[in-house]
């Protein structure tokens, strides 16, 4: 059995000779020795190779001394990045659609009611402060004084 | 040099470089006194705002983020015994013990001053031994820079992270990031996977931003709603008046300890990746193992607060010799100034001050005010600091990112760069979590272009590979490159004989 070092290293290595595989189509120019495919083979192949090996070790490490189940206490909360990650994904999504200020503005509301639930009207209210303050500060900092153009809504043209 | 140092001196004086120096080195100070947030993550939130400054003004900013942040870490680190960064963690071993002893002015001001020290000998260092290194790169031919950029590489491998063959293998992802898109020579598209974005290349600021700050904010957000730690209590009536010829007499009656501690700092700085974090454990450890009292260490002794402080300064002024002389990033925050100085066009490297000296001694003259500057601002607001700390992260994370997303987004007023920015934020955040460390990942990103184009360009010259190790100094880079990764597989080795049962999975930047 691999484990999570062994699974890592199998991915790198899978996906570093595919890589490998789509530049035995490029194409070498006759002014350079060496072709557009020579350096990305090079970078590959060791990529691929510490791949293996960094499986290979594991796999080595795992028979020699199969590794104790990890010690109860207080387990990272995956699901609260899962559901932060979402959040930043559909604030990417929201960006071009709903404009900067639109996007902003629900982005940071809601990954703050994810992070620290409200559940008083007064914490809302706290929420709704943060994420106006912050957009507003963001875009007359970025649009009015360093001249960044911010993204505009498809849908809402603002 | 003098002269151009005075001019760039005087040129910082305007309040046109002035106002962004000091606003900076405060937005580091209060950065690096927030526990969570590192100087990286800060220096990341100030990078959008330098977009529309010019590039002294920007890179004045950065600056003083530099130094405050290496500075800020030990108001926390000595009064809540909470260090504000990972370079300041040798400073609560024995500053919080002095400030609970009733002292808590003598400590923090002991590291303020130490800081200071440190940072002007590094100073010092950075304002000598630039130009010579700079000039010495100048002889430097493709096989030469090839070979280099391999030992960087190699040395961060080596020395970050609990295994070798990972921190490669990070090294090496790095450099795959810089094979997709067209080759840097003739431009011949490659490996671009049909998408129109990659035939530009991926760049790499966002790859950096999205890479350390999600792998930072992730990090702490894992650990949210579980196990809520308490607001640490602030004492409003803390007294931190001390006087201070007294307490910068206590720091330079230890001459030997200030200067060997700023001198590991220094060093530490000018090897790529390593940083201030390692620097004020490796002083720390030094400063007892060099004392006749080792057995006051941890219990409140000023050598210990001197050591770490001093150390993690002169660290700034290492980190900024090799990027100004080589164009090899010291560490990630030098990475984002890279960063900022490539979207002004300007190439840092060994004709950096000779084809920019405005921007190299303005940059000389930021590090050395940002220091006075510093202390200043720390004797302003370091209680008003200890209450900022108490910002909860819920409300503070999504801020950072709004902040990331911009500065992604102005890189090329475009969303591709923010996609990229998504992506290789899971990938960062994935590569803590397989305990792969992320800064070879960053230098192989930075490196990879310089890499390909100088093996090229080599080959080209001359077809021969042997050149790579018969000419002398690209031979003994390839020889400390391999000595580098041997010596961290016997390092490695030792430790994993010492401690069989370690088996963590650190989080390491």
């Amino acid at each position: 059995m691999l484990g999570r070092d062994g699974l890592a290293g199998l991915a790198v290595a899978a996906a570093s000779l595919v890589l490998y595989w789509l530049t035995l189509g490029l194409q070498g120019n006759p002014l350079v020795p060496i072709g557009p495919g020579f350096y990305p083979r090079l970078v590959l192949g060791l990529t691929a190779a510490l791949g293996l090996a960094l499986a290979a070790s594991d796999w080595l490490a795992r028979r020699r001394a199969p590794r104790a189940p990890a010690a109860a206490g207080s387990a990272p909360n995956y699901l609260l990045v899962a559901a932060a990650f979402g959040v930043f994904f559909a604030y990417t999504l929201a960006l071009p659609t709903l404009g900067f200020r639109v996007a902003t503005f629900a982005f940071v509301a809601a990954l703050n009611a994810l992070l620290d639930p409200p559940r008083r009207a007064r914490q809302w209210l706290r929420v709704v402060l943060l994420a106006l303050g912050a957009t507003v500060a963001a875009w007359l900092i970025f649009e009015h004084y360093l001249t960044v153009l911010l993204p505009r809504g498809r849908w809402t043209d603002f | 040099m003098f002269e151009l140092l005075w001019q760039g001196l005087v040129g910082l004086m305007a309040l046109k470089y002035l106002a962004p120096l000091a606003l900076g080195t405060l937005i580091g100070v209060v950065g690096g006194a927030l526990p969570g947030v590192t100087i990286t993550m800060t220096i990341i939130i100030v990078l959008p705002f330098t977009f529309g400054l010019d590039p002294l003004q920007g890179l004045a900013a950065m600056t003083g983020v530099y130094v405050g942040g290496s500075a800020g870490g030990l108001v926390t680190a000595t009064l809540l015994g909470i260090p504000g960064t990972p370079s300041s963690v040798a400073t609560t071993f024995d500053g919080f013990p002095m400030a609970r002893k009733g002292e808590p002015g003598r400590a923090m001001w002991l590291g303020v001053w130490a800081s200071f020290c440190g940072g002007m000998l590094g100073g010092l260092f950075l304002i000598f031994a630039t130009g010579p290194l700079a000039t010495f790169a100048l002889e430097f031919g493709p096989w030469e820079f090839f070979s280099l950029f391999i030992l960087a590489l190699s040395m961060v491998a080596g020395l970050v992270g609990d295994s070798l063959l990972k921190g490669l293998l990070s090294g090496a992802l790095g450099l795959v990031v810089t094979v997709l898109g067209n080759d840097p020579i003739l431009g011949a598209p490659r490996l671009t996977l049909g998408i129109e974005f990659l035939e530009g290349g991926i760049p790499f600021l966002p790859v950096l931003i999205g890479v350390f700050a999600f792998a930072q904010i992730m990090g702490d957000v894992e650990r949210m709603g579980r196990a809520r730690r308490a607001a640490q209590a602030v004492d409003r009536t803390l007294s931190l008046a001390v006087s201070h010829a007294k307490v910068l007499m206590e720091i330079l009656r230890r001459p030997f300890l200030l200067l060997w501690t700023s001198f590991i700092g220094v060093v530490i700085g000018v090897l790529p990746a390593i940083g201030g974090s390692a620097a004020n454990m490796m002083a720390y450890d030094q400063a007892k193992k060099l004392s006749r009292h080792p057995e006051r260490f941890g219990t409140g002794t000023p050598e210990g607060i001197v050591a770490s402080e001093s150390a993690n300064n002169a660290n700034v002024g290492g980190s900024l010799v090799t990027i100004m002389a080589f164009g090899i990033p010291g560490d990630a925050v030098t990475a984002v100034m890279l960063g900022a100085l490539t979207i002004h066009g300007i190439q840092s490297g060994p004709l950096f001050i000779s084809q920019h000296p405005k921007i190299a001694y303005g940059i000389f003259a930021a590090y050395l005010l940002a220091h006075p500057i510093m202390v200043l601002v720390i004797a302003l607001g370091a209680r008003w600091m200890l209450r900022i700390v108490t910002v909860p992260k819920a409300a503070l994370f999504p801020v950072v990112l709004v902040l990331c997303t911009v500065g992604a987004y102005a890189l090329g007023n475009a969303m591709s760069t923010v996609y990229v920015l998504l992506i290789f934020g899971l990938g960062g955040y994935g590569m803590v979590k397989a305990g792969i460390p992320l800064a070879p990942f960053i230098l192989g990103v930075i490196l990879g272009d310089q890499i390909e184009t100088n093996l090229v360009r080599a080959v080209m010259t001359d077809a021969d590979p042997w050149l790579f190790v018969t000419r002398p100094i690209s031979g003994m880079l390839l020889a400390a490159s391999v000595a580098s990764v041997a010596l961290a597989l016997w390092q490695h080795r030792r430790v994993r004989r010492r401690a069989p049962a370690d088996a963590g999975e650190g989080a390491d930047f």
